[in-house]
């Protein structure tokens, strides 16, 4: 039998895949009731199929009071009712499959809404069987060692529960009481959980928030070995029972402590590389390669089976809790010197807000990210240059409805605008009548073309998902140049993070012989020789060449 | 044409591209010291620059002790990869020959010239064998050019009153009287200065003369002063100098500071002849700490060397003194040692008159810095025996009321320099 995925004969798929992460509520809406569901959803794969995707991931979709947008789950195995029936959601599936398109979902595995049936169990009674799934004390100083996320929304980690006068741990929002991984019914449920929705199809799971399983006294209560033991224990029932599954983690950590979330190979497929995100934007903001180069040659190796998720933006904050004190005041400086877009220890923008709408540094970090060691993931609307609104609360300025046209409610809808589960974005700049798919699906050099044929070149060639990265030092310290290097194929990066011309001197000696040939425009470079390899570029320009022997 | 800045320098200058802030550093074979100065400046760019577009340019006179390679290869332990790990941008470091006339003035030029090039904001210069060198120091020299638009930064340093009479005695107060700007170090070899004072200072028709090989500091000091550029002074702390067999000894420092100074004054006239009296100079950073004992200078030794020089030299100085002048000198001399008292006021005339007879060239101009020597000794051992149980703060004020007698006597040296001209 064929095949009906690409690469499903492979089981590490994840590693040659394009990402690309959604939300259903701000999707698309089939039914006018303002709020995006599975149906339009479907209604879609074929725009993010044409884009080059691999697979989606789905923010929450299933029931919920949304007080954290979906990430406070009240029932795991349903469908949240605005977002349509599970058959909406079976028959979404087969049609991203069909499409030679995955889909992941997400799984919030630390904590459950505090309406979860399993906490309104635990909370109506000491003696009741569900009590220790969630974590108790009679004092409020336990753990103290432990930071607190939401800095600006809570004060503590515990929460008083007037009914049983217990206080109940929470790492996120107190209306997020966090599950007692110590128990073991609790581990066997959550493998429960996953294989729902396994079975019915989803290929695999983005899970949240997996440092924080695992409480102990006199710790961070992060990363600890029996958090790992959780996961391996659910990695292991999921190897067990099914193949060409994926598990990618959040763990906002320093590389080196995400590096235990990848185990021997045993316990997550992929991991998000989180401090490689704000330096990103911080090369291009210094307009020095440093930075970036610093965090990928501290970053360790990984399992032969292993991927890092490598992203530009996504639904929460830029997060600025993997810098240094004096990176993170920069950033802040030069991305949010207006303090309504900061939140948490992070920034609340979009990517083209962040860049100031410059489609040559939108292209130019598209470029980086794609050229970068991981699978990149890229957040819906920021392919066509999407904007933001960050006088919208928390982070629902990132989270507003997709922008299909110029016309009723970007096309997202056809409520009334007061009705939508997200205002629109409707400024000069952003607004939908000036950035959305329609128009720029007619334009050739539109962004969202120009997306798609960044996406093709990178599916061109495996060395950039599977092959090792080499940086180049060039004393122009403005040009970041690296090669990708897999067995015989070389990829030969060079990309100038100023805004100005520069011209830069490559030791290329080692590829004497070899003659460059742009990706794109298949324009062929002279010969590289014994002596240093120069080149031009203008401001915020970036080569991929092929390194040929010819 | 020699081109300022080599062809391989600039390939390097070009891949730096425009910098915030540029630390020069001229050496001739420092290789015992560069070391720690290059790890002081990295450690500044480090903790004080995170931000800023850095760059170390190390311009060498042709070592034949590896001073290079150290600049260029020198790598950080585990605890300074800490601290640099601090600077958000990538630290450069050039280390180029220069070429030219052997000297701080050719390296100074190909500093400022890259500085240019670059469009520094700030420049440093450090002397490289400075020990005592620290990263405050870079911060100090730099900070008030980058913050405030001062254009020039002479230091202060953490020196006893008695330490240093050449500068104390004649340097400080004359430069002061003349400029109308109390300095502590006209002539220093640390500063700090602006891209545009770098810029303005390579245009100036200097550096093909003897005063850009040995009395450039000096130079820099009154130019800044002297053409309205904004100036102030930052507290460094206490200077060491490693000890080198470079070193000139007194004779030969003597004749290079004063005869700078005055060559300084002489090219510099028009600016400073009309201005009266004196202002401070803002100090821009914490005060230093003195300390509080007292250098080991042998005053009664210096005398004798007065008293015998005053005799041979009888017939130049009468070509250089007036009369009047000569005689209170030669009274001066013959007292005994420990009763010995070189007035203020004798001391200032002799200064005035040497300055005059410089300017008017009355003999080989390094003849009359020469003759000055011996009457110097006298002035500095009279100084040193008679303030010998002295505290510092008293020391400050005898130091500071021989100021004002250069101020109070300074139309009478003006009156006979514009007399001549």
């Amino acid at each position: 039998m064929e095949p009906r995925l690409p690469g499903e004969s492979r089981p590490d798929w994840y590693k040659d895949a394009i990402f690309y992460q959604l939300h259903v509520k701000t999707f698309c809406d089939s039914d006018g009731d303002g709020v995006g569901d599975f149906k339009g959803l479907s209604t879609k794969l074929d725009y993010v199929q044409a884009l080059g995707v691999d697979c989606l991931w789905l923010l929450p979709m299933y029931p919920s009071p949304f007080r954290d947008d979906g990430y406070d789950i009240a029932d795991y195995c349903s469908i949240h009712p605005s977002y349509g029936t599970m058959d909406d959601f079976r028959a979404f599936l087969e049609a991203a499959h069909a499409r030679g398109m995955r889909v992941i979902t997400e799984l919030v595995v630390n904590h459950t809404s505090d309406q979860h049936a399993w906490f309104q169990e635990a909370r109506s009674s000491r003696d009741h069987p569900r009590r220790d799934w969630y974590v108790w004390s009679d004092t409020d100083d336990r753990y103290d060692l432990v930071r607190i996320i939401f800095v600006d929304t809570e004060r503590s980690n515990w929460a008083w529960d007037p009914g049983t006068k217990q206080y109940y741990w929470h790492r996120f929002f107190s209306h997020q009481p966090d599950l007692n991984y110590d128990n073991p019914a609790v581990r066997e449920e959550m493998w429960n959980v996953m294989k729902f929705w396994l079975d019915i199809g989803v290929d695999g799971f983005r899970v949240d928030a997996v440092p924080y399983l695992i409480e102990r006294d006199g710790t961070s209560c992060e990363n600890l070995p029996e958090t790992h033991d959780v996961l391996k224990f659910l990695r292991r029932r999921l190897d067990e029972h099914y193949t060409g599954k994926v598990l990618l983690a959040e763990a906002n950590q320093w590389p080196e402590d995400v590096r235990h979330y990848f185990g021997d190979g045993d316990e997550f497929h992929m991991a998000f590389h989180f401090p490689l995100m704000p330096r990103m934007f911080m090369a291009l903001r210094l307009e020095d390669r440093k930075p970036l180069v610093e965090i990928v040659e501290r970053t360790p190796a990984i399992p032969e089976s292993s991927q890092w998720g490598i992203f530009l933006r996504n639904h929460d904050e830029l997060t600025l809790e993997m810098v240094s004190d004096v990176e993170r005041a920069y950033m802040y400086d030069e991305y949010a010197m207006d303090p309504v877009a900061r939140i948490n220890v992070g920034i609340r923008r979009r990517l083209a807000p962040l860049l100031e709408g410059d489609r040559r540094r939108i292209e130019l970090m598209n470029g980086i990210l794609m050229s970068m060691p991981g699978s990149p993931f890229l957040y819906y609307g920021d392919e066509i240059g999407m904007g933001d609104n960050i006088y919208l609360g928390d982070r629902n300025g990132v989270r507003t409805p997709m922008q299909w046209s110029g016309g009723w409610n970007a096309g997202f809808s056809s409520a009334d605008p007061e009705r939508l589960a997200q205002p629109l974005i409707s400024n000069a700049m952003y607004g939908y009548q000036a950035v959305n798919v329609e128009a720029q699906r007619r334009a050739d050099h539109s962004l969202l073309n120009w997306t798609r044929r960044l996406i093709q070149a990178r599916k061109s060639t495996p060395v950039f998902s599977r092959g090792e990265i080499t940086f180049l030092k060039p004393v122009n310290h403005r040009v970041l140049a690296f090669l990708r290097t897999l067995e015989r194929e070389q990829v030969l990066v060079v990309c100038n993070l100023a805004g100005t011309a520069q011209a830069v001197q490559l030791d290329l000696k080692a590829y004497a012989g070899a003659l460059p040939i742009e990706m794109f425009g298949k324009s062929v470079f002279p010969r590289i020789g014994e002596g240093p390899y120069v080149l031009t570029l203008g401001p915020y320009d970036f080569y991929w060449f092929k390194l040929r022997r010819l | 044409m020699t081109s300022l800045l080599p062809d391989e320098l600039v390939h390097e200058l070009m891949a730096v591209g425009q910098v915030d802030v540029l630390v020069g550093i001229p050496t001739l074979n420092n290789a015992a010291t560069i070391g720690q100065v290059v790890k002081a400046v990295h450690h500044a760019f480090g903790r004080y620059c995170s931000r800023e577009r850095t760059v170390l340019i190390n311009c060498d006179g042709g070592s034949e002790d590896g001073t290079r390679a150290i600049v260029r290869d020198l790598s950080m332990d585990e605890a300074d990869t800490l601290t640099l790990r601090h600077s958000l941008r990538t630290m450069h470091r050039i280390s180029t020959p220069y070429h030219g006339v052997p000297g701080k003035g050719s390296a100074l030029r190909q500093i400022f010239a890259a500085a240019d090039l670059l469009q520094a904001g700030a420049v440093a210069v450090l002397d490289p064998d400075v020990t005592s060198v620290t990263p405050e120091w870079i911060e100090a020299l730099v900070r008030p050019v980058r913050a405030k638009q001062f254009d020039f930064i002479a230091p202060i340093y953490a020196r006893h009153p008695l330490e240093g009479p050449l500068v104390s005695q004649l340097v400080r107060p004359l430069a002061r009287a003349a400029y109308g700007w109390q300095i502590a170090e006209p002539q220093a070899a640390e500063f700090g200065c602006s891209g545009r004072f770098a810029a303005h200072c390579l245009d100036q028709p200097v550096w093909d003369t003897p005063l850009a090989q040995v009395g450039l500091d000096i130079w820099l000091t009154g130019e800044a002063v002297s053409r309205g550029f904004r100036c102030a002074q930052a507290p460094l702390g206490p200077r060491t100098v490693a000890p080198g067999p470079l070193r000139p000894g007194l004779a030969e420092t003597f004749t290079q500071v004063v005869g700078s100074l005055f060559a300084c004054l002489e090219q510099q006239a028009p600016f400073w002849l009309g201005r009266q009296g004196s202002e401070a100079l803002p100090a821009i950073g914490p005060p230093l700490t003195l300390p509080v004992d007292a250098p080991a200078i042998d005053g009664e030794r210096l005398l004798q060397s007065f008293g015998t020089n005053l005799v041979d030299l009888q017939a130049i100085l009468d070509t250089i003194l007036g009369p009047d002048t000569h005689a209170a000198l030669s009274a001066t001399a013959q007292q005994p040692p420990p009763r010995l008292h070189f007035s203020d006021e004798l001391w200032v005339a002799t200064v005035y008159q040497f300055l005059a007879a410089h300017h008017e060239g009355v003999m080989r101009r390094d003849h009359v810095t020469q003759a000055l020597l011996p009457l110097y000794l006298g002035r500095a051992g009279s100084f040193v025996m008679q303030h010998a149980g002295s505290d510092p703060a008293q020391i400050d004020a005898a130091l500071d009321a021989l100021s004002a007698a250069f101020e109070r006597a300074k139309p009478s040296l003006v009156q006979r320099w514009t007399g001549t001209t």
